[in-house]
């Protein structure tokens, strides 16, 4: 894609070289905010062809744009004007950039002669935002405006993907000019894997007996799926995945041992600590996922293959390397890598047996494990679940059938309560024939609270779960388990009514207590065609397990509260 | 440990900024800075930084960043 060379080009504003170059990119959605710095652009919008989805709140604009991206593999965008807009846009951009999601951030900002003045509603949102972007851009004039946008739009998805910003003073919006010249930077070259490299990776898994591999989010990001898949099926190497790994690998195949980590299966956690080969598989040793990193695999070797060089060797040392493409990479070490062997393979099916989810748990309120499993296996393999940040996230990441990491929308990195509505929302207008479910608590619901109305606003059909305990769930727990339940600051006991409230912003909603509800209720929400809300009231002491302590290494996994 | 680190950086908005924090946010120390314009758009920067830990790492972190063109480990 270029423009270079074009006779007679025309001359625009600013701003409508801004839609204009969206539109070149296939942008068709913007989430955003308008306000007096960024109105040139919101004027050029009249006469676009993009959508533009307005939020209530600018951090709603950021997380919408995120979903968007993680449900679309296209890049997500959102927009606000300069000041308090821009600076609401930052915990989600921070997010996108923990979580490598390809995103434009497009914010207003006060005219250049006035930059530096402390004008009305200026910040320094370039300066702000510099270590949460993949990269940033101020412009200076309108001729450069098209070409920074199909720039920022060719960083934020290349390579390891993340958000760009572009800081767009008032002037250059207004301001006619030509376009400058600009040419789409040609992809990335693949990588080969060293020969070198490749025999050393290959000469490490034929000497291992116990071969596992971890598998994170940069699977997904890739679009890695169906080499791994191949992969594991010529190898029968079992799999461990991150947070972000699930839905590399579909659930019901037998090599998949679940997610490791401070919330992950015993069986992952038992495998990953008993394997003598890791092969690290576009992960970066998060702390929640390795617990006490000197105790982690302390058997294993490790071969670490990551597209993001700087990611080897971070936390811990790889024995060999493979830096590129991940489905290159696997689709060549699957021609030559053993399978297997069947001792380990027996070791670790034992394990899944034995540490299989149990949901018998006694009484009649909702088990909101159980809940979870059921709604997932009923909404079917085709939808969505964006989740919040807290104990119902784990439950998801422990109970729901993921089985694309596209349709696991999770706030891994910044870990953003407030994410699950906003992303919903987001990825229900990426993806409109899909069930999307919201999966959220009553801490984290009331932070993006506001979107509820854009769902009104424009019919937008997500169906919202909000697994209410009446507090700070995961907090609770950490206070009951670490520090002698001395309770600071979690009662959330005097919650507003959820189905009132949704009522006022013309949601449907409705509530249930008992387990013998959940059938229906989940019936219900699936059969809904606009948007809907189903409070649940699940038990205050209810806990996550297992659990891994803080500090303390995955093997050693605590399972009750005794 | 002190090293000492070669960058080639395109000249634009922020990229020492950009340079200078990735260093410091990675766990580096930075000693000493020395910064000169030596193309239109091109600058070369030598940095001296402390940390305990491995400075090829710095070196990789900074080479994703999108000014960065060159780094060298002195």
């Amino acid at each position: 894609m270029d423009n270079a060379g074009t006779p007679g080009a025309a001359v625009r504003s600013g701003a409508q070289w801004l839609v204009s170059a969206l539109e070149a990119e296939g942008v068709d959605t913007i989430f955003g905010y308008p306000g007096g710095a960024i109105m040139p652009v919101y004027d050029a919008l009249v006469d676009s062809r993009l959508r533009h989805i307005l939020v209530r709140h600018e951090q709603g604009a950021a997380l919408a744009a995120d979903g968007y991206a993680r449900a679309s593999g296209r890049i997500g965008v959102c927009m606000a004007t300069s000041g308090p807009g821009a600076t609401n846009l930052l915990t989600g951009i921070a997010n996108a950039f923990m979580d490598s999601v390809p995103m434009l951030a497009i914010t207003g900002q006060v005219s250049s002669a006035l930059m530096g003045t402390d004008a009305f509603q200026e910040v320094d949102i370039f300066g702000m935002s510099l270590p949460v972007v993949k990269h940033s851009f101020i412009v200076r004039c309108a001729a450069d405006v098209a070409a920074t946008v199909h720039e920022a739009c060719a960083i934020a998805c290349s390579g390891r993907p993340g958000p760009v910003l572009i800081d767009l003073p008032k002037d250059v919006q207004l301001a006619r000019a030509a376009a400058a010249p600009w040419r789409s930077r040609e992809a990335s070259a693949v990588h080969a894997a060293g020969a070198v490299n490749l025999d050393a990776a290959i000469s490490l898994m034929s000497r291992s007996a116990r071969p596992l591999l971890y598998v994170g989010g940069g699977v997904g990001i890739a679009r890695a799926e169906t080499a791994l898949r191949d992969f594991v099926a010529a190898t029968a190497v079992p799999v461990v995945c991150t947070l972000k790994g699930l839905g590399a690998l579909d659930p019901d195949q037998p090599e998949f041992m679940g997610m490791l980590g401070m919330h992950g299966s015993p069986a992952a956690n038992h495998a990953v600590q008993s394997c003598d080969l890791l092969i690290v598989l576009g992960a970066r040793f998060d702390d929640r996922a390795t617990g006490k990193l000197e105790t982690f695999a302390p058997g294993a070797r490790v071969l670490h293959i990551d597209a993001d060089a700087a990611e080897i060797g971070k936390l811990r040392g790889a024995d060999v390397a493979l830096g590129g493409p991940l489905e290159h990479m696997l689709q060549l070490l699957a021609q030559h890598s053993p399978v297997a062997t069947e001792d380990w393979r027996a070791h670790c099916a034992s394990l899944r047996s034995l540490y299989a989810n149990r949901y018998d748990a006694p009484g009649d309120d909702v088990y909101a494990p159980a809940l979870l499993r059921d709604l997932s296996r009923a909404a079917g393999p085709g939808s969505i679940v964006a989740c919040d940040v807290g104990q119902h996230q784990m439950w998801v990441a422990q109970h729901w059938r993921i089985n694309a990491c596209s349709r696991h929308l999770t706030s891994g990195g910044l870990g953003t309560m407030g994410y699950g509505l906003p992303a919903a929302l987001g990825a229900q207008l990426a993806c409109p024939e899909a069930h999307v479910i919201c999966v959220s608590g009553d801490g984290s619901i009331m932070m993006n609270l506001q979107e509820l109305a854009t769902a009104r606003r424009y019919g937008i059909p997500v169906k919202i779960v909000l697994l209410d305990n009446g507090c700070l769930g995961m907090v609770r727990q950490w206070q009951e388990l670490f520090f002698e339940q001395r309770y600071s600051e979690v009662d959330l006991s005097d919650n507003p009514d959820f189905v009132a409230l949704a009522a006022a912003f013309g949601i449907e909603a409705f509530a249930i207590e008992r387990r013998a509800d959940v059938s229906a209720a989940i019936d219900r929400l699936l059969a809904a065609k606009g948007p809907i809300l189903c409070h649940v009231r699940i038990d205050p002491r209810a806990n996550v397990w297992p659990l891994v302590p803080p500090g303390k290494s995955n093997g050693e996994m605590m399972d009750s509260a005794a | 440990m002190r090293q000492r680190l070669l960058i080639t950086l395109r000249d634009t908005d922020g990229a020492l900024q950009r340079l200078l924090g990735t260093a410091e946010r990675r766990g580096f120390r930075i000693c000493a800075v020395h910064a000169e314009l030596v193309e239109s758009a091109q600058s070369q920067v030598a940095i001296t930084v402390e940390s305990a830990r491995d400075v090829a790492l710095l070196a990789r972190q900074l080479l994703r960043l999108h000014e960065v063109c060159d780094v060298c480990v002195a």
